[in-house]
């Protein structure tokens, strides 16, 4: 009954996140349409105000702020759901294996993993361009393998304590297999740390993707991504121009919006029963 | 347990080991080599080859990986190619001021973050956990650089409270050094304060609704009390993985902070060295960072089995 | 044009607040018309007013340190350790503030006809700091490092033509060159080309004659350096302590200049400086269209680009006055194809200014029967804002119908993997101080450096010509044909020439702009003063 209820009524803050979300990628979908100019076009000076000709001013090279705001959304969406959905991919399996499995692949998987936490990004990340060149199929992947370490040490500690308890030994017992351990009994018990993870992740991404342009990794201009436009114009808001503060408001809401869905879906999970939701 | 120690250093120093080899490798196969980085548009074949003789660069590459282990198993870095420094001079006084920020920023962030992040979830969906939550996500949607420069215009260049410069100096007393680093300890704190509060808060949450806190409720207990004894050490695993995880971060992943606030930490020291291909210099910083890692995951490791009854006695 | 007289206004001002008129007074003569001699002449008189008085702590926050910089002139590369080196040594020659060489440790010299033999006079009397006597050999052995087989030096390329140096005197060397070049006295100039002792090996304490002594070094942090008081040009050396800080981040430079924390920085952000002038504590010094050469550089022997007409579509093609204002705020004079500036006196002068033409660039893009996509690789790591001059040439590229693709490469390594690699890539150059080493170094046959391969006899025929030449008219004209030639022909899109902006708390005095590098010649520990 309880879920039911949330999930038809979810809060006032899940529906505000939903309904910014969805204007993010509304923007992301029609920006061609919407957008008063082009990604690309110059037309003001630099770092303009905000007027009623450019609504939100002008960025490091005078180009509309709002326009590349709204195309911004299609490459900062787009790239931080590729890389998150990957890094949680593989770290929730690697990890969950190395919970369930047994010691000898545990230790192997834990001890790779420390290894690879070890080499600096900078390093890694320098290695995986040499090695691939630069495209933004390899940010992809340098972002999702990297995270997907961090990913594993969360998934795999709290696996730990899932596979010694008395269900999952009860299954074992029934001579349930490796995988359906994993994904029967562990995983959905896993799962709300690995959510409110998950969203957190999600919008690091944001930052990380603009992080290591300077690599040449990822996106090319003169496509905008909202990490990379705070990046560009930074430095102005040493000097109180309020420039960058637009795309890091958009980020910022995005990160809101995210984490207040799943603080609506960690709460459903929170109370499958009635007694502690009455309280 | 104490097993499980030794084999934890044991196994902490091959990986040590592994990290070094990686890194040479990894040094070796990037384009460019110390030479052309130093020399820069100055290099002409001649000078090229000249240097690279006189660093010993035209030897096998593990004739040169040999020689470092040798002498690093027996506490010598060696000296930095590009000016002939002792490396390890040179990185303990930085590895020291690392240790030291990232001590400033943890002795506040991590209680401030794991004590809102209970509130928090005491208090769901209330005015409390609301404002800690759009605080903490709003922090850490812009980058780290973009908090130093608000944090610089307010602070140092309007207010005049703390120095926009945070370079510390060994002449310099302790609360000295704690004035003078306050805005990156303020900068970090606020950057890994979300990480850390939302996995508390979100952790804490999933376990009431685990049986036996199903029963404790019914037993009348009050929810503070629930909460405090019987969620907070079984949902203690996953938070202490993220605090392991941030503190890494506060040791490994610096240098922005560093270079806005001109703190000599070692992230700067990698950063040069690895854009100067200076593979003393690189090898050293890995092993530090790569230690920080060992160590924070070997503690976290052990601490998750403590706090969990079952895990402390496997059948 | 509007803007220019904004800036003109605005440093008139500027001029006027900060009591002497001293500090824009380079700018404003070359904007007036006056010639660069004139205007350092009227310089040293007004300098001559003011005695400059000692004391005081200096602190310097500059870009262009590393964790990994030595004291090795052999490794210098950029600001920081060129100034350190300028605190602790002397150079042989020095520059005076319009860029000609003036005696040092070298304190005269003569050739002979034909420029291949020269005699330099030693100055006398001058102490280490260690206690010795400066004498010819210190000078040989302070050359020799750079010099023979197995030296790293740099310099090694600039000094290959001296095929004989010898101590004539104890106070006197010859040099002859491999062949004539009346402008060797400025390749003495040369950074790298500072004085030790003769033997000197020890690096981590170093021996010189400069104004101060190290007193620490701590590298990618900070030099402290302290008056050693017995220096030997009037008027200089004035603080007790010099504090040289290593200030990476441009917002964190100006801001610890704000804030008081530091009394000088080099190279504030173009776009940013104009919010400073209100500020009355602080004074800017402006040097004009000396700074870096901003360029994207095709080579000229890659497909596509062996194409004359290919090149001038590219070099009509870009908007030059939009890229300087966008990008840096106006404090950037258009390059005109070639990095020669309007400081050098042999500046093509008659050479109109190429302007954007996107009509001509689509024509000759047409003419030259090629079609689809050229891509422009750039990179933070080529210079800071690099992609944003890409962006906005990608856009007025497109204007004329041509589709340029900006391909952003990584700014590790960008000197080893692209430039000199890709067929079209940014690069930008510094000042050199005679056209003859421009051309030579940037454009000649037999430079490792010529990125845009463009290597042509006749050219390098007219340089060769032009060095021995002593008639100044004739001079002149074959310095102009060479600049025609590559602005014409080359593969060079030379777009911007920068200013340096260095800013001051304005109690700092006896700060000039100077023709060669910014923190007037990187020597502001020993020229400055506290009022």
């Amino acid at each position: 009954m309880a879920i039911q209820n949330s999930f038809k009524n979810p809060p006032l803050s899940a529906k505000i996140g939903m309904v910014t979300l969805s204007v993010f990628i509304f923007f992301a979908i029609f920006a061609p349409v919407i957008a008063p100019y082009g990604e690309a076009e110059s037309i003001g000076k630099t770092w303009a105000s905000p007027s009623s000709e450019f609504l939100l001013g002008t960025d490091n090279i005078g180009r509309d702020m709002l326009s590349r705001i709204m195309f911004g959304a299609r490459m900062t969406l787009g790239v931080a759901t590729a890389c998150t959905l990957l890094s949680f991919l593989i770290g929730i399996t690697m990890g969950l294996l190395a919970a369930v499995a047994g010691k000898i692949l545990d230790q192997i998987l834990s001890r790779f993993v420390d290894l690879m936490l070890s080499i600096p990004i900078l390093v890694f990340a320098l290695m995986i361009l040499s090695m691939f060149g630069s495209s933004l199929f390899t940010l992809i992947i340098t972002i999702g393998v990297l995270d997907s370490f961090r990913v594993f040490r969360l998934a795999r500690s709290v696996a730990v304590n899932i596979v010694v308890t008395e269900f999952v030994e009860v299954a074992r017992l029934r001579g349930e297999g490796l995988w359906w351990i994993m994904t029967r009994e562990v995983l959905p018990n896993a799962l709300p740390p690995m959510i409110a993870e998950f969203g957190l992740r999600f919008c690091f991404n944001f930052l990380f993707v603009a992080g290591l342009s300077f690599l040449g990794l990822g996106i090319q201009p003169p496509f905008a991504d909202w990490g990379g436009m705070v990046r560009e114009n930074g430095r102005a808001i040493a000097f109180g121009i309020p420039a960058p503060l637009w795309p890091a408001i958009a980020i910022g809401l995005t990160t809101i919006s995210v984490n207040m869905i799943v603080d609506w879906i960690l709460s459903l999970n929170a109370r499958p029963s009635g007694a502690s939701a009455e309280m | 347990m104490f097993r499980l120690i030794i084999t934890r250093v044991f196994l902490g120093f091959a990986t040590l080991f592994a990290v070094t080899l990686l890194i040479f490798a990894a040094t070796e196969i990037l384009p460019g080599d110390v030479a052309s980085a130093v020399l820069g548009q100055g290099a002409t074949p001649d000078t090229l080859a000249a240097f690279r003789i006189e660093l010993g660069l035209d030897r096998p590459a593990y004739v040169r990986y040999l020689e470092w282990l040798t002498n690093a198993l027996q506490g010598d870095l060696g000296v930095a190619m590009t000016n002939k420094r002792e490396v390890l001079d040179t990185i303990t006084p930085r590895l020291y001021n690392t240790l030291f920020l990232a001590g400033y920023a943890a002795a506040i962030a991590v209680p401030i973050a794991i004590i809102l992040g209970i509130t928090a979830a005491i208090n769901e969906g209330k005015w409390i956990d609301r404002a800690a939550n759009i605080v903490t996500l709003g922090a850490i949607s812009v980058p780290e650089f973009f908090i130093a420069y608000i944090l610089i215009l307010v602070f140092a260049t309007n207010l005049g409270w703390f120095p926009s410069l945070s370079t510390v100096y060994s002449d310099m007393g302790f609360w000295q050094k704690i004035h003078v680093v306050a805005l990156p300890a303020l900068t970090l704190t606020m950057l890994v304060m979300a990480h850390m509060l939302r996995m508390t808060r979100a952790s804490v949450l999933a376990i009431m609704s685990q049986p036996y806190i199903e029963m404790a409720f019914l037993k009348g207990l009050p929810r503070k009390r629930v909460i405090l004894h019987h969620a907070l050490p079984n949902a203690a695993a996953p938070i202490i993985s993220v605090v392991a995880l941030n503190l890494a971060y506060l040791i490994v992943g610096v240098v922005v902070i560093e270079v806005v606030f001109v703190y000599p930490g070692v992230g700067q020291y990698m950063v040069d060295g690895v854009s100067k291909r200076d593979l003393p210099v690189i090898q050293a910083c890995a092993l530090v960072f790569g230690s920080a890692f060992v160590l924070l995951n070997t503690i976290a490791d052990i601490l998750a089995i403590l706090l969990n009854p079952r895990l402390r006695h496997p059948r | 044009m509007e803007d220019f007289s904004k800036k003109l206004k605005d440093a008139e001002l500027l001029a006027t607040r900060s009591g002497g008129s001293r500090r824009d007074f380079m700018q404003l003569a070359i904007m007036t018309g006056l010639s660069v001699s004139a205007a350092s002449a009227m310089f040293s008189k007004a300098e001559a007013a003011e005695t400059p008085k000692k004391g005081g702590t200096f602190r310097i926050g500059m870009e262009g340190g590393s964790a990994t910089d030595s004291l090795d002139p052999r490794t210098y590369a950029d600001s920081v350790m060129i100034a350190a080196s300028l605190a602790v040594y002397d150079s042989m020659i020095e520059f005076d503030n319009a860029g000609n060489p003036t005696g040092a440790l070298l304190e005269s010299w003569e050739a002979r006809p034909g420029a291949v033999e020269w005699i330099f006079n030693v100055r006398q009397g001058i102490k280490f700091s260690n206690g010795k006597t400066l004498d010819a050999d210190d000078v040989l052995y302070s050359i020799g490092i750079h010099r023979g087989e197995d030296t790293k030096s740099p310099a090694k390329g600039i000094l290959e033509q001296i095929i004989d140096i010898k101590a004539v005197t104890p106070s006197q060397i010859s040099i002859t060159l491999s062949s004539g070049n009346a402008d060797f006295p400025v390749i003495l100039g040369d950074y790298h080309l500072i004085v030790v002792p003769n033997g000197f090996t020890d690096w981590e304490n170093p021996v010189g004659t400069g104004a101060y002594n190290l007193a620490s070094f701590e590298p990618g942090v900070r030099l402290v350096f302290e008056n050693r008081g017995d220096y030997w040009i009037e008027g200089r050396a004035n603080f007790d302590r010099v504090e040289l800080l290593n200030i990476q981040d441009v917002a964190a430079r100006t801001a610890a200049l704000q804030s008081g924390q530091v009394d000088a920085v080099n190279r504030l952000d173009a776009r940013t400086v104009d919010l400073m002038t209100g500020n009355n504590a602080l004074s800017i010094v402006r040097t004009k269209g000396t700074g870096n050469r901003f360029c994207f550089v095709s080579r000229v022997t890659s497909p596509g680009f062996e194409n004359k007409d290919l090149r001038l579509a590219l070099k009509w093609g870009i908007d030059r006055e939009k890229i300087i204002n966008s990008v840096y705020s106006g404090y950037a004079v258009p390059g005109n194809d070639h990095t020669l500036d309007a400081f050098n006196p042999y500046y093509n002068t008659n050479m109109p200014q190429r302007a954007y033409d996107p009509d001509k660039a689509a024509y000759h893009f047409k003419k030259s029967g090629l079609s689809g996509e050229i891509t422009l690789s750039t990179s933070e790591g080529a210079w800071g804002s690099a992609v944003d001059c890409a962006q906005l040439y990608q856009e007025s590229m497109s204007k004329a119908g041509i589709t340029l693709n900006v391909k952003k490469e990584s700014a590790d390594g960008y000197w080893d993997n692209v430039w000199l690699k890709e067929p079209f890539c940014a690069v930008y150059w510094g000042r050199r101080l005679s056209a003859d080493q421009t051309f030579t170094q940037v454009y000649g046959s037999g430079s490792d450096w010529n990125d845009s391969d463009w290597r042509v006899p006749a050219f390098d025929r007219l340089v060769e010509e032009a060095r021995v030449e002593l008639d100044e008219v004739k001079r002149k004209e074959q310095y102009f044909e060479c600049q025609e030639m590559i602005a014409e022909d080359g593969g060079m899109v030379c777009f911007a020439i920068t200013d340096y902006l260095d800013g001051y708390s304005s109690k700092v005095k006896g700060v000039q702009p100077h023709a060669r590098y910014d923190l007037d010649d990187n020597r502001i520990a020993s020229k400055a003063w506290f009022a």
